[in-house]
């Protein structure tokens, strides 16, 4: 019991934070950085274990999005039932191009990906617009029906959804790292020669992990299909592709909380930024190149071990109160 | 079946984008192939050329100077940001500078927006004249598009096969180790390397500017299909990039002219298809790995 606790703290404590700062920001930004974590966390896991930079994540989105659009928009009104169906949508979307993408080396995986983004986007604009309505979206929100226990048609209720899938997404991802599945998703990154001589198949290691990582991702689209009530080709604009490396990196690739701190940041930056010089993609490209040149390591990337020493010296000395979210 | 004479004009309208995307690949592929780096900023260098060619014809009245002009600036830009960002990042691998150009591209559509602000600018055409091939009236400054796109292509070739400058860059693109320890400055060759790759790409946005709208995002429009021609070519083959540069602008023409919504997604339908049939590209070499 004490053990599995100590094991959650991290999250939890994390979610608690998140949860906790809905009381001071508005909830539409709260939302927001929760679903683009859970955005992101696919690409982290994606660039941080595997070793695998994807410019493709929106198509994933986008997988997920519409198929719990067509889903609310054409047949059902159970929010439950379409978030289901986008998170089955993306395995099998993941399952059917990944054994051709991650056969690639790395930056043509971004490339690739990047591609299936593009076809994915003209694919709902244009060639499939008798179902899509091309640009102007699947609008559905009068659809879906308001559940009992949690009614995530409300944005407030949605918050709380969100929050507990977040840390079911997180304790998974916590999880992946302690298995011995997570150290081959290392190895492979790292040395894909030895990991194969130990006699393990770095095809079926990589097929997973890009399993894994694109179904979370569309599992985000499904949620924001829910929470926009809409969807439209603009969730997988090829102009947003990099958003999720972007942030992955701002928050620190390869971190637990990276996504999240990374999210945050983001978010916050866009709206603060933007309200003041109206060019925060001045901001962001040159806070990339400086993230980049300090060494890579991110926001959480940099702050995680300056927050366990101060931890550890807080449980010594027993002075300050600053509370640190170690992993 | 298609009419003759839409398929003519469609021919010289892929074959005139295929040299826009020609002069901006190549340095992309030219700097992959000597520096591995994957430099994603020569779509800033382009914006910047077609933004320049903009101001300076606003104000001479002349589209050559300020295409002129967009060349010099893209040198200027390019040579500013290898010697401040490239030259730290030389020796790391092929994604992290990828993501580093990126930063730079993001930044760099960030100045050109707080200076020439969101509004798409118009920059008129040259020469307006049509000439006629078998009876079919064809705009003479497309054709002049394909013509500077093989003039910088035979000048390249002669430029890496008739100079002991471009004969080290080719002996870089095979192994960079063996050129240093001949006793050549290799950072003086990437440097070099770099400016040509951005200047052409300056080169690449003036001489597109009177066929577009000038905006702020151009860049990031053009991003994946130049991406697709390198990749498609293979990454550090000059004559690939030429080859597929071509394609891709007959794929978007010709596929446009069929069925309208195939212009966007067709090049990349045939990336994925030549990418898993044969991972290196068309003229891509098995050297992959520094």
């Amino acid at each position: 019991m004490l053990n599995s606790l100590k094991w959650w703290w991290g999250i939890l404590l994390a979610f608690s934070l998140l949860a906790m700062l809905r009381l001071f920001a508005p909830l539409p930004f709260v939302n927001e950085v929760l679903l683009f974590s859970i955005y992101t966390i696919g690409c982290n896991f994606l660039l941080g274990r595997v070793g695998f930079i994807s410019f493709g994540q929106p198509a994933y989105l986008a997988v997920g999005a519409y198929a719990a659009g067509f889903y609310l928009y054409y047949f059902g009104t159970n929010p439950y039932l379409a978030i289901l169906l986008g998170v089955l949508a993306g395995v099998i979307v993941s399952l059917m191009v990944g054994p051709l993408f991650v056969r690639l080396r790395s930056d043509y995986f971004a490339l690739v990906n990047l591609a299936l983004t593009v076809i994915i986007f003209y694919l709902m604009q244009k060639v499939l617009a008798g179902v899509t309505k091309g640009d102007n979206g699947l609008w559905f929100l009068a659809n879906i029906a308001s559940t009992p226990l949690l009614d995530i048609s409300r944005p407030d209720q949605f918050f709380i959804f969100a929050l507990l899938v977040a840390i079911a997404v997180w304790g998974f991802y916590k999880y992946l790292d302690d298995t011995l599945y997570g150290a081959c998703c290392l190895a492979s990154k790292l040395n894909e020669d030895k990991l194969q001589f130990l006699g393990y198949s770095n095809f079926r290691i990589r097929l997973l992990a890009f399993a894994i990582a694109n179904t979370t991702t569309a599992l985000a689209g499904a949620m924001y299909a829910i929470y926009l009530g809409l969807v439209s080709p603009e969730i997988a604009s090829p102009a947003r592709a990099a958003d999720p490396v972007v942030v992955t990196i701002l928050g620190g690739t390869g971190t637990l909380y990276g996504p999240l701190v990374g999210a945050l940041a983001y978010t916050g930056m866009k709206d603060v930024i933007s309200k003041l010089i109206g060019n925060w993609e001045l901001f962001i490209g040159f806070l990339l190149v400086f993230i980049m040149l300090a060494g890579e390591k991110g926001i959480w990337g940099t702050l995680e071990p300056r927050l366990t020493k101060a931890l550890f010296r807080e449980r010594n000395g027993g002075s300050g109160s600053k509370p640190g979210i170690s992993r | 079946m298609i009419d003759a004479q839409l398929l003519i004009s469609a021919v010289i309208f892929g074959l005139s984008i295929g040299s826009i995307f020609f002069l901006m690949a190549i340095g992309l592929s030219l700097c992959f192939g000597l520096m591995r780096i994957i430099s994603l900023d020569q779509m800033l260098y382009y914006s910047l050329g077609a933004y320049i060619t903009y101001s300076v014809s606003l104000v001479t009245g002349s589209i050559a100077l300020g295409v002129l002009g967009g060349m010099i600036v893209a040198a200027i830009a390019s040579f500013a940001v290898e010697r401040l960002i490239f030259l730290r990042i030389y020796d790391r691998d092929i994604a992290f500078t990828m993501i580093t150009s990126f930063g730079v591209l993001i930044g760099g559509v960030g100045v050109i927006k707080h200076f020439w602000g969101l509004v798409p600018r118009p920059v008129m055409v040259p020469i307006t004249s049509q000439l006629s091939i078998v009876g079919t009236d064809v705009p003479v400054y497309r054709l002049l598009l394909i013509a500077i796109a093989l003039l910088v292509y035979g000048g390249l070739w002669l430029f890496l096969n008739r100079t002991i400058i471009g004969k080290a860059i080719r002996a870089g693109i095979e192994s960079v180790e063996h050129v240093e320890g001949l006793g050549i400055n290799v950072y003086r060759l990437f440097t070099l390397t770099f400016i040509i790759a951005g200047t052409l790409s300056g080169l690449a946005g003036g001489l597109y500017a009177p066929l577009i709208m000038v905006e702020p995002q151009m860049g990031l429009e053009v991003l994946a299909f130049v991406f697709m021609v390198v990749i498609i070519g293979g990454l550090g083959s000059i004559k690939g990039t030429l080859v597929s540069a071509f394609l891709v602008g007959q794929i978007v023409s010709l596929g446009s002219l069929v069925y309208a919504p195939l212009a966007q997604m067709a090049p990349f339908a045939v990336m994925l298809l030549i990418l898993l049939i044969k991972p290196t590209g068309l003229y891509g070499t098995a050297f992959l790995k520094r």
